[in-house]
């Protein structure tokens, strides 16, 4: 019996020897990347030339496309202060929470004095990749939202161009609609993200500031406000009374949701990310040649507005190989690279150089739209713990867009939420304790 | 002499489990134990706060709303389940023609992933080309499209299918074991008393299969408050909250990097379960069966 | 009417009704994946093809027949163990003498009740101190304890429907402890320990979290993380491929369910042990 037993434990410890024996070898540098199939085998070759030109050994982690769980990834790691991964992407709004937690090596000490930041969006740089004037990251891709519309429909109903406010789109929206519906009763004015998650505070934060509203300026919460109670209303009443949107925009409506219904054919307006447009122009798509995009609309008395989005670049506090670490981001961020992401993936590239490239512009002419539209860019609170702000805001406002709850009500009940909930995280009291002076910087006003 | 033995042999038989558990869950489940009491989030310094993550969790109305709908589910998907699991597995014990297909069939929705069967349920819901909307529309039973994950019941009932699907036969595969150890002699002895068969069942199958159906129970109500892959995939806590399981307000917390909250929560789920699973223990009574 | 047609009637209905509960959803997987467009339920009709499959069988940078393998070779290694452990644990508590067996029971119960996104973390620690990131190991110790609560608490009351005779005859021909759980409890408890065994695979199989975060790529990784590689960055879900996937994995599901099918009946034949 003890023999068995014996054996079995052996047999437990020998996994474990031949487990351990597998790993080992060199040090190499470490990139955590996630997305789909085509875009990791992207990555994996730009790093396999990358390792070949710069002689430094380089791997890929491979991440899930689910931010979240991206997120929880890189968390982990760096929560235990691991070596690995040395460079990672990181989406635009953790950038506050990973610069707060000192998990980002500041990039001006790495890099020479060859290093030109100004052939990036300067402004994105300013609104996200300076936290406390420390530049922590880079842009690789930026995003940035936009109306598709269909330029076939708006010509056949009489309009000479896509809206430029709220009322327009409405007034189209809904005469288009009513036209087309006898042809196609699943046709909707406007598609739009509404389901509850982040989608959908880009989604609102486009509405509410291009009329003056937003969730956060000045160190200070302005939820509940004029301006976001006319925007939020205006959400609302796209699905309930003008119902030029699908009922299903609070429950399923996400970016796929969205660009599939704008696909078919099913929809005159859209509001979405730029990925969306080489996909409407592919081969057998019903709406190419037809679409054309333009800046989104806004309230008479605002501008519009486009939530920035995209992924940034980052040395990690941790790597043990920070100088190779910097070598592999000034690669990827680099001309060639960033030229070959545009055209190999359709990405749009954090270098404003890209969008004047001829090439690039040939292969992809909506570039030269898209460069001014990022300059409405805006961007979400930049605040360590924007995340939970995020959840708040998110379920008040698909309560309001679900009729759960009246959009004045929802507004004053998600910003009385947050001061509660963010109470927590505000550390104004602990202005004595020395050793964290650095960090409380970071709170407060951002720029 | 002999009893010694025997303890000897009791220790040792019993000492991989409490290694194993020991260390890959009881550790880490006292680390996170430890670690609601902690100020732990990533952009602040960690420091000892008592019960603070506590006292911010009674004022917090989404971890109420939580609290509400995970029982609230646990306490209609199990009954559910456990109805459906019980007929799936009296009529997996018949020696019907073609048993072993049936038993297949019953067995692939357990066999999917989580993840995956979430996937597949989303576009079952789909609003415009779902499977659901399809089947309603062509069946007659309505005209227009349902919207089915759009309200507060509608998603609410909607995951109970879906996780269901996939938890039902799990429940069956369980009872069906038990069933199978039940001695054939009891039912011959009962049908000679011309006992019809639905009393057979209350009479003898039922009270014997006891045991096995407190195991059903237990761990399908654990399950059911830890619901986590099919809300994450197909409502992601919405409409406006309604279905935000607990497990996946942890999990936000744990991604945004407030551990320390995120582990008071999971301290409560943890709790929450505990407290169930002790009362399905004493109903049952298992310790007096298992001398 | 006499109760046999009762019986039948009832029987009949509730077939239909599990048939159609359990292989609908599962038939209109198998249908998209066969599909071009996911929308063919719409204004879409359905286009046959059998791109999916190939894509799943042959392109390589979805990896997907190596997450399968390592997926059934985790789950096939951790269920094994976990049974074999738990067999042993059930023994002790319903056969020998062992104080604060049901606190034992009880515990182990408990602890895993925790939502497995609280001891991840802990987890990724432990395994990264070994070295044992992305390896099978990492995945395989969690995952026996994981599925041991389940296994024991089945194995218990499996055990304690045994009779006790069996064992005290045993011991009185000179058989050891260990000779009695091999030799007399574990032949006679065999349908019990393969459908725990079941259980115990797919309970592993389908594990996400820890899957997620202790492996890195497709050396290790398992198939419903592997699966959930599949979308693309902007959440763009290619229904046909994961609906394939799913269809694909779970053919071993099934050829599983038909081995254990045999061992049952196999159990219950062994004629000596019936009484």
């Amino acid at each position: 019996m003890l023999n068995m037993l014996q054996r079995f434990f052996l047999l437990i410890v020998m996994v474990c020897v031949l487990a351990a024996c597998r790993r080992g070898g060199e040090p190499a540098l470490v990139l955590a990347v996630g997305g789909a199939p085509s875009e990791l085998a992207f990555w994996e070759q730009v790093l396999a030339d990358f390792s070949e030109q710069a002689g430094i050994r380089a791997e890929l982690r491979r991440q899930p496309t689910d931010s979240d769980q991206r997120r929880q990834g890189l968390l982990i790691a760096l929560k235990a202060r691991q070596q690995d991964p040395d460079v990672f992407l990181m989406d635009v709004v953790w950038l506050s929470q990973f610069a707060a937690s000192n998990w980002l090596y500041p990039l001006d000490d790495l890099a020479g004095a060859d290093f030109d930041p100004s052939v990036f969006f300067t402004r994105v740089l300013n609104l996200v990749d300076r936290q406390s004037g420390a530049l922590v990251a880079l842009p690789v891709y930026i995003d940035g939202g936009l109306l598709y519309y269909r330029k076939d429909l708006l010509a056949e109903y009489g309009f000479s161009g896509p809206p430029r406010t709220w009322d327009e789109l409405l007034e189209q929206g809904a005469k288009v609609q009513a036209g087309e519906r006898s042809r196609n009763p699943g046709f909707w004015g406007f598609v739009w993200q509404g389901a509850q998650y982040e989608g959908l505070i880009c989604n609102f934060l486009e509405f509410a500031a291009s009329g003056g509203g937003g969730i956060y300026r000045d160190g200070g919460f302005i939820l509940s406000s004029p301006a976001n109670e006319r925007a939020l209303s205006l959400m609302r009443s796209l699905i309930h009374e003008k119902r030029i949107s699908p009922p299903s925009t609070y429950t399923q409506m996400k970016e796929e949701d969205v660009r599939t219904t704008f696909q078919s054919g099913n929809a005159l307006f859209e509001r979405n990310w730029p990925y969306a447009w080489p996909l409407h122009q592919q081969d057998g798509s019903p709406v190419a040649g037809k679409t054309g995009i333009a800046a989104l609309p806004h309230f008479p008395d605002g501008q519009p507005v486009s939530t920035l989005g995209g992924w940034h670049i980052g040395v990690s506090r941790y790597s043990d190989m920070p100088q190779q670490a910097w070598e592999l981001v000034k690669y990827l961020t680099s001309h060639r690279v960033q030229k070959r992401m545009a055209l190999e993936l359709g990405w749009n590239p954090g270098r404003s150089d890209l969008y004047r490239d001829p090439q690039v512009l040939e292969e992809m002419p909506h570039f030269a739209e898209l460069r001014s539209i990022f300059s409405y860019a805006e961007a979400r609170p930049m605040l360590p713990y924007y995340s939970q702000i995020s959840a708040i805001v998110q379920r008040h406002l698909n309560a309001a867009l679900a009729t759960r709850s009246r959009p004045e009500q929802a507004l004053r009940a998600a910003q009385a939420e947050i001061e509660r909930v963010t109470a927590r995280y505000r550390i104004e009291s602990e202005k004595s304790d020395h050793e964290f002076h650095e960090r409380h910087e970071f709170f407060g006003e951002k720029n | 002499m002999k009893l010694t033995h025997d303890k000897r042999a009791a220790a040792l038989f019993i000492l991989p489990l409490l290694l194993t558990v020991g260390v890959f869950i009881l550790v880490p489940v006292l680390g996170t134990v430890a670690n609601s009491f902690l100020r732990d989030v990533t952009f602040l310094p960690e420091r000892y706060i008592g019960l603070a993550n506590y006292r911010a969790l009674l004022n917090d109305g989404a971890f109420w709303q939580s609290l509400r709908f995970t029982c609230l589910f646990t306490l209609v998907s199990v009954p559910l389940e456990l109805i459906f699991g019980m007929i799936f597995a009296l009529i997996l014990n018949q020696a019907l023609p073609g048993r072993g297909v049936l038993r297949v069939a019953v067995l692939i929705p357990w066999a999917i992933p989580a993840a995956i069967s979430g996937r597949a349920f989303e576009l079952i819901y789909n609003y415009s080309y779902g499977l659901a909307n399809y089947l309603l529309q062509n069946l007659g039973l309505a005209d227009e499209p349902v919207n089915w994950l759009g309200t507060g019941w509608g998603a609410f009932f909607s995951l109970v299918v879906a996780d269901g699907w996939k938890t039902t036969p799990f429940i069956a595969i369980i009872l069906l074991a038990g069933l199978s150890a039940i001695p054939e002699e009891l039912h011959q002895q009962a049908r000679v008393d011309r006992a019809h068969f639905l009393q057979r069942f209350w009479r003898i199958t039922l009270p014997l299969l006891k045991p096995v159906l407190v195991v059903a129970l237990l761990f399908r109500t654990v399950q059911a408050l830890r619901i986590f892959d099919v809300i994450f995939v197909l409502t992601g806590g919405g409409p406006g909250g309604a279905t935000n399981a607990l497990s996946l307000y942890g999990y936000q917390y744990f991604v945004s990097g407030d551990f320390g909250y995120g582990s008071a929560i999971s301290v409560v789920l943890f709790a929450l379960a505990l407290v169930f699973a002790l009362l399905y223990v004493r109903a049952s009574r298992f310790q007096e069966e298992m001398r | 009417m006499s109760e046999l047609w009762q019986k039948r009637l009832l029987t009949g209905l509730g077939v239909a009704v599990m048939l159609l509960f359990c292989l609908l959803p599962f038939g209109y997987m198998v249908l998209t994946s066969f599909a071009q467009q996911p929308d063919y339920l719409g204004q879409a009709s359905f286009q046959f093809t059998l791109e999916n499959y190939r894509a799943i069988l042959t392109a390589e940078s979805l990896h997907f027949l190596e997450y399968l393998r390592n997926s059934l070779i985790v789950s096939g290694v951790s269920a094994t163990l976990a049974v074999l452990v738990a067999s042993l644990a059930a023994y002790a508590m319903t056969r020998l003498p062992l104080p604060g067996k049901g606190l034992i029971l009880f515990g182990v119960l408990a602890v895993s009740m925790f939502p497995p996104v609280s001891i991840v973390s802990y987890l990724f620690q432990v395994m990264n101190t070994f070295g044992l990131i992305n390896t099978w190991p990492a995945l395989i110790f969690p995952y026996i304890a994981w599925v041991l609560p389940l296994s024991l608490w089945i194995l218990v009351s499996y055990f304690a429907q045994i009779p006790r005779d069996l064992d005290r005859a045993a011991l009185i021909d000179g058989c050891s402890r260990w000779q009695i759980l091999t030799r007399v409890v574990l032949p006679v408890a065999a349908p019990g320990i393969f459908s725990t065994l079941l259980l115990a695979f797919i309970f592993a199989f389908n594990e996400f979290m820890f899957a997620l975060m202790l492996t890195t790529d497709y050396q290790a990784r398992t198939i419903p993380v592997g699966i959930a590689l599949f979308q693309g960055l902007h959440g763009q879900i290619p229904w046909g491929r994961i609906m394939a996937a799913s269809v694909f994995t779970s053919l071993p599901v099934i050829a599983l369910t038909l081995m254990f099918q045999r061992r049952i009946i196999q159990g219950l034949t062994r004629g000596a042990v019936k009484g």
